[in-house]
């Protein structure tokens, strides 16, 4: 499915992804310290593996670094 | 293509090496910048795309460790260290609170945390409202709808007053307003905050934490239980980061904008410190009480106040809090000023120094010198008074400490 990540648009395998399937796919590092957001609105953690994507979807990952935060 | 000389010295032959040692500490990153590989790499770290370190004020491999070392024992959403815990509370109240807004916090305050929100803040258009938090009734009156947060200390330096955490936690709460605790003085080794409610902890990491008065330091530490989108200025960041609105506020704000970044160094030595603190804590309180003990026996000694004696008002309270331990920090009072500095002058082993939860035990005169820029009349209402010693109690022999104590005080 097509869906704009950090910005950029590409073609991810698979058709019903959810959020937590997307941060692996993307390797994303440290996902213990990472807030997402879909289409400008925020995924609370505990919904990575119940929040299913839509063809099209606008996901950030985005980092406050500095270690410290589960 | 050989380089000049110059040159070398500033990159010898080629990238620094990365070879892993497998330390059993983690190295002190000693740096200010971090290299990238791309302008589209460092373009990312700066969005928040990716997690890299880029500038040592806003975030460092060391810091960053000490703050998850401190993130896990707490059991906390998260943590931010800074240069001291006064930069702390002074970076979590500005994140928190602005012009026409107020905090609702205790009459009962290290010196310069009073003297931060009246001498300091009150200029910025920020009030403070004092109130007893030993009547919780008081903390419910004095909120109103510009109230940014409720501060108090776990056990209030010197006067060594302990407050109901869970009453107070659940009054501020109903109001919408967020708890932050200085609590310094039992660290969360002693008592976990949030099993009583409270929002935030801060934490001068010079303290206990250092090791033995090594650094200077300090924590603020959120436990992910007050919801943001409640507090007017975090509000548009808690629907973009959810749970992590403040630490990502102090992070991308405040520390980069204030710059009371903790130091490489410091983190080094403060997360070596953490790893002997509860023996340290456990030694130490121990030590507190029974000197206590010892002190009211003394003819010499008005009155002792601290609050393991079963006799202190609080005692029951600080039981519950603090798991049957009580600080390393007790007060006692002589009959006037010219004895208290009589007694300090003739200490051989305890030091004269203005410090507490240092390895070595310390005396020191409050009301000459932490409150010595309040009148006598502010002392009075800050709980001072000329004939109070404060004690900190370290890591020596009980015997050497009552000897020294016994002979300070003869007449």
């Amino acid at each position: 499915m097509k869906l704009a990540i950090n910005g950029v648009t590409q073609e991810v395998p698979g058709d019903l992804l959810t959020v937590m399937q997307v941060l692996n796919s993307q390797k994303v590092e440290s996902p213990d310290m990472v807030a997402v957001q879909v289409n400008g609105v925020f995924v609370a953690r505990p919904q990575y593996d119940d929040f299913v994507l839509k063809e099209n979807d606008a996901v950030e990952f985005l980092y406050f670094m500095g270690g410290g935060c589960a | 293509m050989s380089s000049g000389f110059a040159t070398r010295a500033l990159h010898g032959t080629g990238p620094a090496s990365e070879e892993t040692f497998s330390p059993l500490r983690t190295p002190i990153h000693d740096t200010v910048a971090f290299g990238f590989d791309s302008a589209q790499s460092i373009a990312d770290a700066f969005a928040g795309r990716i997690p890299r370190h880029s500038y040592s004020r806003i975030s460092n491999p060391t810091v960053a460790e000490f703050e998850k070392r401190v993130q896990q024992l707490a059991d906390s959403l998260g943590v931010v260290a800074l240069s001291s815990g006064m930069a702390a509370i002074a970076n979590l109240i500005m994140t928190l609170a602005g012009a026409g807004t107020n905090i609702v916090a205790s009459r009962f305050l290290f010196g310069n945390t009073t003297s931060l929100l009246t001498h300091t803040l009150e200029p910025w258009g920020l009030e403070t409202r004092f109130v007893d938090m030993t009547r919780p009734e008081q903390v419910a009156a004095a909120i109103d709808h510009n109230t940014r947060a409720v501060f108090l200390e776990s056990i209030t330096n010197p006067q060594l007053e302990v407050a109901d955490l869970a009453a107070i936690a659940a009054i501020s709460h109903a109001k919408g307003v967020p708890l932050i605790l200085d609590n310094t003085a039992p660290t969360f080794y002693l008592c976990r905050g949030q099993d009583f409610g409270v929002d935030i902890e801060v934490v001068s990491s010079t303290k206990y934490i250092s090791g033995g008065g090594t650094s200077v330091g300090g924590l603020i530490i959120d436990h992910g239980l007050f919801d943001w989108t409640k507090s007017p200025r975090l509000a548009s960041r808690a629907a973009k980061f959810g749970p992590f609105a403040l630490l990502a506020t102090l992070r991308r704000e405040a520390n980069r904008n204030l710059g009371a970044c903790l130091s490489p160094h410091a983190a080094y030595l403060q997360t070596l410190g953490l790893e002997t603190m509860p023996l340290r804590i456990d030694r130490s309180c121990a030590s507190t009480l029974a000197l206590a003990e010892f002190l009211r026996n003394l003819p010499q000694v008005q009155s002792v106040n601290y609050p393991g004696l079963t006799d202190h008002p609080a005692h029951a309270l600080a039981e519950r809090q603090f798991g049957g331990r009580y600080g390393g920090i007790l007060t006692f009072d002589l009959a006037s000023q010219e004895d208290c500095f009589t007694f300090i002058d003739r200490l051989h082993l305890i030091r004269r120094a203005t410090n507490i939860n240092d390895n070595k035990s310390l005396a020191l005169h409050p009301a000459s010198t932490i409150f010595n820029e309040f009148t006598q009349a502010e002392q009075e209402i800050l709980g001072i008074r000329p004939t109070m010693i404060r004690l900190s109690v370290g890591l020596e022999e009980i015997g050497d400490l009552q000897n020294d104590l016994e002979q300070a005080l003869i007449s």
